[in-house]
């Protein structure tokens, strides 16, 4: 299959390969996958406390260059944004940005499911953390 | 049954054939009928019974083989040569339990699910995560992983163990029920073990280049 240009650019030079500490109360992590095709996502984001803007993210992805390229572009989409500025980003845009054909829209699935996930992870856990302060004081 | 009851005539002489494969009036080859369980004169059951299955298959083998039909009419040289295609068709789906229950879970319009995320428990899901840091750092060279990929191997070879015991007490639970909600059941099972079957597979390959790697570079 051909790969858009912008696919094999993500591709080749994925952005914010990597793991942040999933102990941090800052981080969220999504972990996502596609029964089908085996693919395997796993998505963080390190958000600021003060401002709750997402500070930092980093991704790795065991998949098609479509699911590597469709991680790597939310990763640089969610950087700088709200929390709910996040949760906003559509697969839709992520099939248009990267021109994936038909067969590859359930990578911009997967990747949209991810940010939701590591939101939800984040959330969740700062939700933890208030129940906790507000039992000790 | 339902399923028998259409009525179909004999091409030769007439009478109604009912599916069967031969003519009860005048022994003739029917034009064969595509449907698995039919041509077995079976009804369409997730459990059947496999020896019986297998006798039928080679009673059928012998009843539909092209030899006996070079001097018979046309048309039933033809259609012994289509049955015996759907003859091994039908054992190859009918004889392996997944493939029965696809094939069943097909002509009962239950599709696939759609690769949604999170239709995939987070514990597999974490647990297929690391089983690929594992496999890229074996590819990378690095020999010390290989007890732990043997141990994700057993893991998920006793996965696939409890996915086909499920299978097994579905299967039972549909025969008897025949409610379209335990196929759904089945079909989501059907689902996990290809994902899991697919690991064990590149499990299995990744084990086995290793190895080989081993025995040509001393």
């Amino acid at each position: 299959m051909a790969y858009s240009d912008k696919v094999l650019d993500h591709y080749n030079n994925p952005r914010n390969v990597g793991s942040l500490d999933k102990n941090d109360p800052r981080v969220g992590t999504g972990m996502v996958g596609a029964p089908e095709c085996g693919d395997v996502m796993k998505l963080q984001i390190l958000v600021d406390e003060e401002t709750g803007v997402i500070a930092d993210a980093k991704f790795k992805t065991f998949g098609c260059g479509s699911a590597i390229a469709s991680s790597s572009l939310a990763t640089e989409w969610v950087k700088g944004k709200t929390l709910d500025e996040a949760l906003k980003i559509k697969n839709t845009e992520i099939v248009n940005e990267l021109a994936l054909p038909p067969v590859k829209i359930h990578c911009s699935v997967l990747a949209e499911d991810a940010i939701k996930a590591a939101i939800e992870d984040y959330k969740r856990k700062r939700a933890a953390r208030e129940a906790l302060a507000g039992k000790a004081s | 049954m339902s399923h028998f009851r259409q009525t179909v005539e004999c091409w030769q002489c007439g009478h109604p054939a009912e599916h069967s494969l031969f003519c009860r009036y005048c022994d003739s080859l029917q034009r064969p009928t595509a449907d698995y369980f039919r041509f077995f004169g079976l009804e369409p059951r997730l459990k059947i019974d496999a020896a019986n299955l297998e006798k039928r298959f080679y009673e059928l083998s012998r009843l539909l083989h092209p030899d006996r039909y070079l001097r018979k009419s046309p048309t039933e040289q033809q259609y012994s040569l289509e049955a015996t295609a759907i003859l091994n068709d039908a054992y190859r789906v009918l004889r392996n339990p997944v493939a029965r229950a696809e094939y069943v879970l097909r002509q009962a319009g239950v599709e696939s699910l759609e690769p949604r995320a999170r239709t995939l428990d987070p514990a597999l899901l974490a647990e297929v995560f690391e089983l690929n840091e594992a496999l890229e750092e074996f590819r990378g060279g690095d020999r010390s992983v290989r007890p732990a990929l043997e141990q994700a191997r057993e893991r998920f070879l006793a996965q696939r163990g409890e996915i086909d015991a499920g299978l097994e007490s579905l299967f039972e639970r549909y025969d008897e029920s025949r409610a379209p909600n335990v196929l759904a059941e089945i079909r989501k099972l059907l689902d996990r073990r290809k994902y899991v079957q697919n690991l064990i597979e590149q499990l299995d390959r990744e084990l086995a280049t290793e190895s080989t790697d081993a025995a040509t570079s001393d």
